[in-house]
């Protein structure tokens, strides 16, 4: 039985009559869909096909029709949708409007699967239908294709996280990742996010062809807005990659018109997509680049492309003549235009220069009759009343007889500027200035009598070198100095470095050249050690012997020790990297000493400053110190460059307070252990402690069993008879510490 | 209720259409096809939507233009001001009116009442009795839900109505660059939802009443041409014809938009022309 064309006219007839009656009232909508399917399905006809899916298509893009409808009827067109689209035969507009049904079906498909994770059928149908147009975009011809860009961007939406709306109202929010539980039994989340990142980039890939098709390119620009705005976690991606894309490039050799368009389609709708995006949000932190390219792209348009059609000059009258706004404004009073007197011919003075008035007594008037204060109060009220285009004006025209007169002089040979010039005295005295400047009028028209030719053209003038520092200035500027980078330390508007940043320089970082925090503790640091090395030495000497007045490098010293005194727990890296500073600086000034002995063959002392330095710093912060700072002062301990009697011995002070104990023994445990050369300081230092203090028994016990077995031994042996030879005790023990004295010099000397 | 006895007829259509019925036989089936593509092909229009600032005078015109004319077009028109403006007695007194709410007959009758001597010689009078021929009043752009179905104005007897009915067109065409961007712009803030896409053309004409008329005349030309080559897509489809044509009968309407946009542009220079495919 063959269908007769007739047939199909009458079914296509009925059927655009179900489709007015949806369109009448929605609620028809599952029932009419419902009706139709098997007619429209994928052995129909290819018109019923053609009717059918531009009616799903409308149907499931329609605003008069509930969401919560549109997701039910969803379910049940899938296999239809699916089956068509797997069709061979493959015809172009049924492909169209299903590419449209499927961009519309994904979302609400989605959203039944996340409330519905036991429908694995319609997950399976969807997941089909997309591959299968992710498969075949390429090879569609250009009208499917700009569908699928469309069904890209929802699946884009779908499969990103978008704003939660009410969290309370999970029904209201839009569909998106953000409304999918982590546990979800069918959706996977990393799966979902990955696939929509990369279908992102193939949407975006558009622009990176070298020609591009306006089509594409258009259809893809407007769908992108919608995705920045909604879709946080993209948009920049998707700004930058609209910020890379040039239309004007993409113009090729034969610029016909229809490639004009192009371009200029192209140029005109990136730039509606940023000012779209800049509008809803102008603090945007790409808006300037944003700004930049759309300025950008005008340039490089009319450059390229658009020759022949520049825009129209201003219209002749206003293109919107209701619009009042736009209409100039003709009744604006004009204001009187002043009279401008010529100059008299020859050499003219500033004071006719600048005379605008013909009236000769008012110009011979001699204002430095008047009192000061009484000019004031008269010039004030008349600037703030003066009419701002009469100003105008009269500066114009003093403007105007100004480069006239300029004009002229270039013209005339200056015979007396050469003298002018020679006679010139560069010192500079600040005290003429306002007497010149009271004089004006009268007192400059006659110097200008003799002075006239010089009148614009007056040499370069050179500021005088000011008179050298003395050395107590010099210091006070040099303390000065040092307390601003010192204040500059304290003050929170410097970022502290990022640890991070540091860690990616590794050992290629050079000292200073981050600009941070860091790098002004480094500055100065050397600074004290490094920049007066070798000046110092013998004046020191003088100082011991005369006044003791401190050098610059002491005041830095001296700061470096407060700054670090003030938060010593923060700023402990600071200290470790001065005395490191200081202990190197001392190194390599006995090394050019001993050279320069050598040759005078003369005793040279030189100034050492990290044993003081260390100790005074020792001493400023043990008293804050607390059982809880173990790190930081462990920390302190092994980084400092060497350890010496002095400081084990401040360390064994710890011990006096029983609560502090356990942080000296810890601490000479770290140095036992992991500083060899240290090692056999500590370990007296040490034995000290545990002679000397009971509650250091226990813990100290333990170390010293462990690296001086023997001694342990002795100790406790020489413990049991204590308790009645406590006077006798005292003295084995100091011997020791005596005894012990030789390795720890050879120890020191050989560090 | 004014739905109830078409529900009943279309409802009992739909149920009861038959069953698919069995593929025909080849050469029936290519006769028949190419009979009733021709048919469907010739009456082919492509739907339009006409833009300007207050949708009075250049939108308004284009309007008339293509709903009457020899094979009428399917058409809507909008404006994208905020508000309806027309010239007053000065400059600085427009007649102001809301979009949506005011007809072109009120508009008539009030301004008929003011001054009908001043209206009549500035032609508003003139151009909103043509207008009100046409549709019932303006609309704004911004207030349109594309896809939400327009039958009433079908009813209401407004020209161009027939095929608008889905709310839904293929191509927009603005009279201003302004209205171009505020169209480009506030689709974008829709959302494309419907997934659809339409051209947007821009077709620079000043406002005033003969500039509308040759802009109305432009876009007319416009919009045959577009509709001509959507019709060649349409016939080259039909059943089977796209696979045997060859070279440009195959490339699609689509592809061809700007070709036509630049060719109508040669003949019209003094309407510069503006283009995207946007979505609704």
């Amino acid at each position: 039985m063959a269908q007769s064309g007739d047939q199909v006219v009458d079914q296509i007839a009925q059927l655009n009559a179900a489709r007015n009656l949806v369109l009448g009232d929605a609620a028809f909508y599952p029932q009419i869909v419902n009706g139709v399917l098997p007619i429209i399905g994928a052995h129909a006809r290819v018109e019923l096909r053609r009717w059918g899916s531009e009616f799903l298509a409308e149907t499931f893009a329609s605003p008069a029709f509930a969401t919560t409808q549109k997701e039910q009827l969803a379910i049940n067109v899938l296999q239809t949708v699916r089956n068509i689209l797997e069709l061979p035969e493959g015809d172009q507009l049924v492909l169209q409007n299903i590419a449209q049904t499927a961009a519309s079906l994904y979302p609400l498909v989605f959203r039944h699967i996340i409330n519905h994770p036991e429908d694995k059928q319609s997950w399976e149908h969807i997941e089909a239908i997309k591959q299968d147009i992710l498969r075949r975009w390429d090879s569609f011809p250009c009208p499917v294709k700009v569908c699928c860009i469309k069904f890209a961007q929802r699946v884009v939406l779908a499969q990103t996280h978008g704003p939660i709306a009410d969290p309370r109202r999970p029904d209201k929010n839009e569909t998106s990742l953000a409304i999918l539980p982590r546990n979800h039994a069918i959706l996977s989340l990393p799966n979902l996010e990955a696939e929509s990142s990369g279908l992102l980039d193939r949407i975006l890939s558009v622009f990176h062809e070298d020609a591009s098709d306006p089509i594409l390119v258009n259809a893809t620009l407007n769908c992108l807005a919608t995705l920045v705005r909604t879709r946080q976690s993209v948009g920049n991606k998707i700004i930058n990659a609209i910020l890379n894309f040039f239309p004007a490039r993409h113009a090729r050799s034969p610029v016909t018109p229809a490639v004009r368009i192009g371009v200029k389609s192209m140029e005109r709708t990136a730039r509606a997509v940023f000012i779209n995006i800049m509008k809803r949000n102008p603090s945007h932190p790409l808006a300037g680049k944003m700004q930049q390219h759309i300025e950008r792209l005008m340039q490089s348009r009319i450059g390229h492309v658009d020759d022949t059609s520049r825009k129209r000059g201003l219209p002749t009258e206003p293109t919107d003549g209701l619009d009042a706004a736009k209409r100039a404004r003709l009744d604006a009073e004009t204001p009187p235009i002043i009279k401008v007197p010529p100059l008299p011919s020859g050499r003219i003075s500033f004071a006719q220069l600048f005379t605008l008035t013909e009236d000769s007594g008012l110009s011979s008037f001699d204002v430095k009759q008047l009192p000061p204060d009484l000019v004031v109060k008269i010039a004030v009220p008349l600037l703030a009343r003066v009419d701002q285009s009469l100003l105008s004006q009269a500066v114009d025209a003093i403007r105007m007889r100004y480069e006239t007169v300029q004009k002229q002089q270039m013209a005339q040979p200056q015979p007396a500027a050469e003298e002018e010039d020679d006679d010139y005295e560069p010192e500079y005295q600040p005290m003429d200035v306002p007497g010149s400047a009271a004089n004006e009028a009268g007192a400059v028209s006659a110097a200008l009598q003799e002075e006239q030719p010089d009148l614009v053209s007056l040499g370069p003038f050179v500021l005088p070198r000011p008179p050298p520092l003395s050395e107590e200035q010099a210091a006070e500027a040099g303390r000065g100095a040092v307390a601003r980078v010192f204040g500059m330390l304290g003050s929170t508007t410097l970022a502290p470095n990022l640890v991070k940043g540091q860690g990616q320089l590794g050992f290629s970082r050079l000292a200073g050249s981050t600009f941070d925090r860091d790098a002004w503790v480094t500055l100065l640091t050397r600074l004290a050690t490094r920049a007066p090395a070798g000046l110092e030495g013998p004046k020191l000497e003088a100082d011991y012997a005369g006044r003791r007045k401190p050098t610059i490098s002491d005041t830095i010293r001296e700061s470096l020790y407060r700054y670090i005194l003030e938060d010593f727990r923060g700023r402990v890296n600071v200290g470790i990297m001065w005395l490191n500073e200081e202990w190197y600086n001392d190194r390599l000034q006995m090394k050019v000493a001993s050279s320069n002995r050598a040759e005078d063959d003369e005793e040279v002392s030189v100034p050492l400053h990290y044993d003081h330095w260390v100790l005074r710093l020792l001493d400023g912060f043990l008293p804050y110190l607390d059982s809880r700072d173990t790190k930081i002062f462990i920390r302190f301990l092994s980084e400092i460059p060497e350890v010496t009697i002095s400081i084990a011995k401040r360390i064994t002070s710890l011990a006096k307070d029983p609560e502090r104990v356990n942080l000296c023994v810890q601490s000479f445990m770290y140095l036992v252990m992991f500083r060899p050369p240290a090692r056999e300081i500590c370990l007296n230092a040490l034995e000290e402690v545990y002679l000397t203090y009971e509650e250091s028994r226990p813990s100290a016990g333990k170390v010293l069993s462990r690296w001086r077995p023997q001694r342990v031994e002795q100790l406790q042996a020489e413990q049991t008879t204590l308790v009645t030879r406590t006077v006798d005790s005292q003295t084995p023990s100091s011997t020791v510490t005596n005894g012990s004295r030789d390795p720890r010099t050879a120890h020191a000397a050989a560090y | 209720m004014p739905y109830d006895p078409r529900l009943a007829g279309a409802g009992t259509a739909a149920q009861g259409s038959p069953a698919p019925p069995p593929p025909p036989s080849e050469a029936a089936a290519a006769t028949v096809a190419a009979q009733s593509s021709t048919e469907q092909t010739a009456s082919h229009k492509l739907r339009f939507c006409t833009v300007c600032a207050s949708n009075q005078n250049r939108s308004m015109e284009a309007h008339l233009r293509l709903s009457t004319a020899e094979s009428p077009f399917p058409v809507i028109s909008f404006g994208t001001g905020s508000l309806v403006r027309l010239p007053g007695p000065s400059i600085t007194q427009p007649n102001v009116y809301n979009f949506n709410s005011t007809s072109y007959s009120q508009m008539y009758d009030e301004l008929l009442s003011k001054d009908e001597r001043l209206y009549r010689n500035n032609g508003i009078l003139n151009m909103l009795d043509r207008n009100r021929n046409v549709k019932w009043g303006p609309e704004r752009f911004q207030d349109w839900v594309p896809g939400l179905p327009r039958v009433d104005h079908v009813s209401k007897g407004d020209k161009g109505a027939l095929g608008t009915e889905g709310g839904v067109v293929d191509v927009i065409i603005t009279c201003e660059e302004r209205c171009w961007d505020a169209v480009v712009d506030d689709l974008m803030n829709k959302g494309s939802t419907l997934n659809k896409p339409v051209h947007v053309f821009n077709v620079d004409i000043k406002d005033n009443h003969e500039e509308a008329l040759v802009g109305g005349k432009a876009i007319l030309e416009l919009a045959t041409r577009l509709n001509e080559v959507a019709i060649q897509e349409q016939t080259a489809l039909g059943a089977g014809g796209w696979e045997n044509g060859t070279g440009d009968a195959r490339r699609s309407f689509d592809e061809k938009v700007p070709e036509v946009l630049g060719s109508w542009q040669e003949k019209w220079p003094n309407l510069p022309a503006l283009w995207t495919l946007a979505w609704l």
